[in-house]
């Protein structure tokens, strides 16, 4: 027991204890609710009280995406607090800026660069993630594991141009 | 009823994506290095274990499948073109910012969240002029492989499987090497 306890606590687990653990909650949330897991649909959901707000005719936020506090937005509240549980569990748990060593060699240790680029990578990912038709958990883990070829096309996509951002941000330092 | 079950899988979701170290931007960033796949072992472990549970399942006749997502395939590869930029740019996607705002990390909880939901706003506006041309070339549906290619779904859940195992034994095995240098 005391064993078992020291694993749970500890800072990082090995990713694939993790991953067996993130596969089961997927299969909980089939069974348990006859949805799947995801992230970027929350936001579009909340994003739908300002998106009205702009432009209360909108197709979109009116039949497509409504605002609500929906299934995929409670998920994300509960994704907040489980971050949250992990970092306690840890003692790693801390209000923080530029954490991160290896952005500070790459990108410089600005802390308002970090932001726009935070930023900015955000919009990238979230508009993305709307043509696409889901993000790396709604669509990437919870479409590949039912075998959905949108899930595979999404991450070879994905690492395709991942792989090459990377490659032009580290340049030799690649 | 539903908010309770949700909460309760998002708590587990944004604890596995902590424990994993997700919410660190150089795993995210090395991943596309090819130096630390933490991310692809963790995200296909996840993939093997759902899909031997689903499909089991549902060959028990336990459980039917959710509507899946659709597959359109100009949509979905452009798609993940777009995405991977942002990933390998900022270090994280909408799921680990989530959870590592969780964890305090300022950087994700402010310009981050604001971010994704800025983004949001900017699809939903321009939804019409993107989406249903997009989405119209080559679209399957929402189908899935076993259905597609008429293959055995269990037969195909085993050789993915098997195709993952080879993948995590070379993968590790590729680091092991490189440690010994």
């Amino acid at each position: 027991m005391k064993w078992l306890i020291k694993q749970i606590r500890k800072e990082e687990w090995s990713p694939y204890v993790a991953g067996v653990l993130l596969g089961i909650v997927g299969i909980l949330t089939v069974v348990l609710s006859q949805s799947l897991l995801g992230a970027s649909g929350g936001f579009e959901n909340l994003a739908a009280y300002i998106g009205k707000a702009i432009d209360p005719k909108n197709m979109y936020f009116n039949y497509v995406m409504p605002a609500g506090i929906t299934f995929p937005v409670v998920l994300l509240v509960g994704v907040f607090f489980g971050g949250m549980l992990g970092a306690l569990s840890s003692g790693t748990f801390k209000f923080r800026t530029m954490d991160d060593e290896q952005w500070k060699q790459a990108l410089g240790k600005q802390t308002w660069k970090r932001w726009l680029l935070l930023f900015i990578g955000a919009i990238i990912l979230e508009y993305a993630a709307g043509i696409a038709g889901g993000c790396t958990s709604g669509l990437a883990i919870s479409g590949g594991m039912l075998l959905v070829p949108a899930a595979f096309l999404f991450i070879v996509g994905m690492f395709a141009s991942g792989i090459v951002t990377a490659l032009i941000i580290y340049g030799k330092k690649y | 009823m539903t908010y309770v079950i949700a909460l309760v899988l998002g708590v587990f979701f944004g604890f596995s994506l902590n424990k994993a170290g997700l919410t660190k931007y150089n795993k995210i960033v090395n991943v596309f290095r090819l130096n630390d796949l933490a991310v692809l072992k963790f995200m296909m472990t996840a993939l093997v274990v759902a899909m031997i549970g689903l499909y089991g399942l549902k060959g028990l006749g336990l459980v039917a499948f959710p509507a899946v997502p659709t597959t359109y395939v100009v949509g979905n590869i452009v798609g993940g073109l777009i995405f991977g930029i942002g990933m390998a740019l900022a270090g994280y996607c909408p799921g680990t910012c989530v959870a590592g705002s969780g964890e305090g990390k300022l950087d994700y909880l402010i310009p981050g969240l604001l971010g994704f939901l800025t983004g949001a706003v900017l699809y939903g506006l321009t939804y019409q002029q993107v989406f249903p041309k997009i989405s119209a070339i080559a679209n399957y549906g929402d189908v899935i492989l076993p259905d597609l290619w008429h293959i055995n779904p269990y037969l195909a859940v085993l050789v993915f499987t098997i195709m993952a195992l080879l993948l995590f034994y070379l993968i590790d095995r590729a680091g092991l090497q490189r440690k010994k240098k």
